[in-house]
């Protein structure tokens, strides 16, 4: 199966190693991904807040380049993928948006007619690819590492639009990493935002919503931490830092670079030595060849 | 609480009704359960969604307009997700920004990035350093990002004035 991998802005620059773990494990589990050209920002927050027109033209732009190429998009973002999924149902449903927008991409000849899928990583390890393949390509299954799970809002809110899982109860994440070896760990306010976007606005209030994410988190005594966001992953390993952070910092990992290695994928191959806390416990419990 | 959050209908509704994303405000009943799930609400006393809520319908539409509140939302959804009456303030607070935006009241952090998004074409062009693009060689990725940053120009020309400010279409 081939799929165009859109980036978007953050990840290639302030988590590329979640890109590269991206494509490495999911050519390993049988899915192509194409280099997206050409492209631009979906528009998330910045250009939602100030126009439903330009948020509309930015992602639209994006499903139309893909419509063009024949191929529906990945997004390893939650602001991308929400983006681009908003604007789809959006375009789809309203025929003057549609139009206005198509207006504009008429100047180079793209068109959008809502004939492309927008799928986050989530969705293609699920449903294209499956838990159970995941499960039989493993090769080296973790021992039993208790890891936390974070989704991230725009991955799975509103439900209606994304279809990613069950926004109150998510349950991918777990079963992926049970599924590789590891203890899905629970703990309290798990489908809570990690402050994120309040980045903008207000960074104080922003580490606190983090920290207490954390803080959940090392409650539950969970050894990591998996994301399926870029921005969450980035901003819940910032707030282990700097005055107020808790003494012991727990790792966070994105699920692809967390998958890897149980899947027999070199570890420089998912830039595990980039991850800003290091996940050397996580990976000491992976066992030796199962098959 | 007064009787008049319960009689929800002034001017300022209406205007916010009219834009999409705003059309369920006025079924808001002021319960309450936005601000008790909301993680900003927990985190700063400062913010609470549905006071915002309240004065959009006792319609202070100066006060709410020039009000960074409306921007402090993170539209994580939580309050959406477990409001009973079908409302969502993440959709109403950003009926809000669009109508603030058109008067000029835009927190400059979102002007700023606006600009630099509608320039490049994308984000982080000025972070994008020759470190960053050796992490990217070394991991065996594609340095050339190769964002396009034509259709931007497009976009500002037809939808914002100089200062940012959404363009009538
Ligand atoms: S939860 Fe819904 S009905 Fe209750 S105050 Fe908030 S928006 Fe209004
Ligand atoms: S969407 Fe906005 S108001 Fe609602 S819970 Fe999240 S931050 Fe609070």
């Amino acid at each position: 199966m081939d799929m165009l991998l859109y980036r978007g802005c953050t990840a290639p620059v302030r988590l590329p190693a979640y890109e590269a773990a991206t494509i490495a494990v999911l050519e390993k589990l049988g899915v192509n991904l194409i280099e997206f050209k050409d492209t631009n920002c979906c528009g998330a927050q910045y250009v939602e807040s100030l126009s439903r027109n330009a948020f509309a033209a930015m992602s639209g732009r994006i499903l139309a380049l893909a419509e063009k190429e024949g191929l529906d998009i990945l997004a390893i973002c939650g602001a991308c993928s929400g983006s681009l999924k908003i604007n789809k149902y959006h375009l789809d449903n309203d025929p003057t948006l549609r139009d206005e927008v198509n207006s504009l991409l008429a100047d180079e000849g793209l068109k959008y007619t809502g004939k492309v899928r927008v799928r986050h990583l989530l969705q293609v390890l699920h449903e294209d690819i499956g838990i159970d393949a995941v499960e039989r390509a493993v090769v080296r299954p973790y021992d039993g590492i208790r890891m936390a799970a974070h989704y991230g809002c725009h991955v799975t809110r509103p439900y209606e639009i994304v279809q990613v899982d069950d926004p109150e109860n998510p349950t991918i994440l777990d079963r992926l990493v049970e599924a590789v070896g590891g203890v899905a760990v629970d703990y309290a306010g798990k489908t809570r935002c990690c402050g994120g976007p309040m980045l903008a606005m207000d960074e104080g209030i922003a580490s606190a919503i983090g920290r207490q994410k954390i803080q959940n988190i090392a409650e539950a005594r969970a050894d990591g931490l998996v994301t399926a966001c870029v921005f969450c992953d980035i901003q819940l390993t910032q707030v282990q830092f700097g005055e107020g952070a808790i003494d012991k910092r727990i790792p966070v990992i994105t699920i692809p670079q967390f998958l890897g290695p149980a899947l027999g994928i070199d570890e420089d191959v998912l830039g595990l030595e980039l991850n800003k806390i290091t996940p050397s416990d996580i990976m000491a419990s992976l066992q030796e060849g199962r098959q | 609480m007064t009787n008049e959050i319960h009689t929800p209908s002034s001017e300022f509704a209406r205007e916010v009704a009219s834009v999409p994303g705003g059309e369920a405000i006025n079924k808001c009943i002021q319960c309450g359960i936005c601000t008790a799930s909301c993680m900003v609400a927990r985190a700063s006393e400062k913010y609470r969604p549905r006071k915002i809520i309240q004065k959009i319908l006792i319609g202070k539409r100066d006060e709410v307009l020039r009000s960074d509140q409306p921007w402090f939302c993170m539209t994580c959804r939580m309050c959406e997700e477990n409001c009973q009456e079908g409302v969502s303030p993440a959709e109403i607070f950003h009926a809000v920004r669009f109508i603030a935006a058109r008067e000029g009241h835009i927190p400059n952090v979102f002007r700023n990035t606006l600009d630099t998004v509608l320039t490049d074409g994308w984000l982080l062009k000025d972070a994008y350093s020759d470190f960053i693009e050796d992490e990217r060689d070394d991991l065996g990725l594609e340095v050339d990002l190769r964002f396009n940053d034509g259709f931007v120009k497009r976009v500002r020309e037809r939808y914002f004035s100089p200062d940012m400010r959404e363009a009538e279409v």
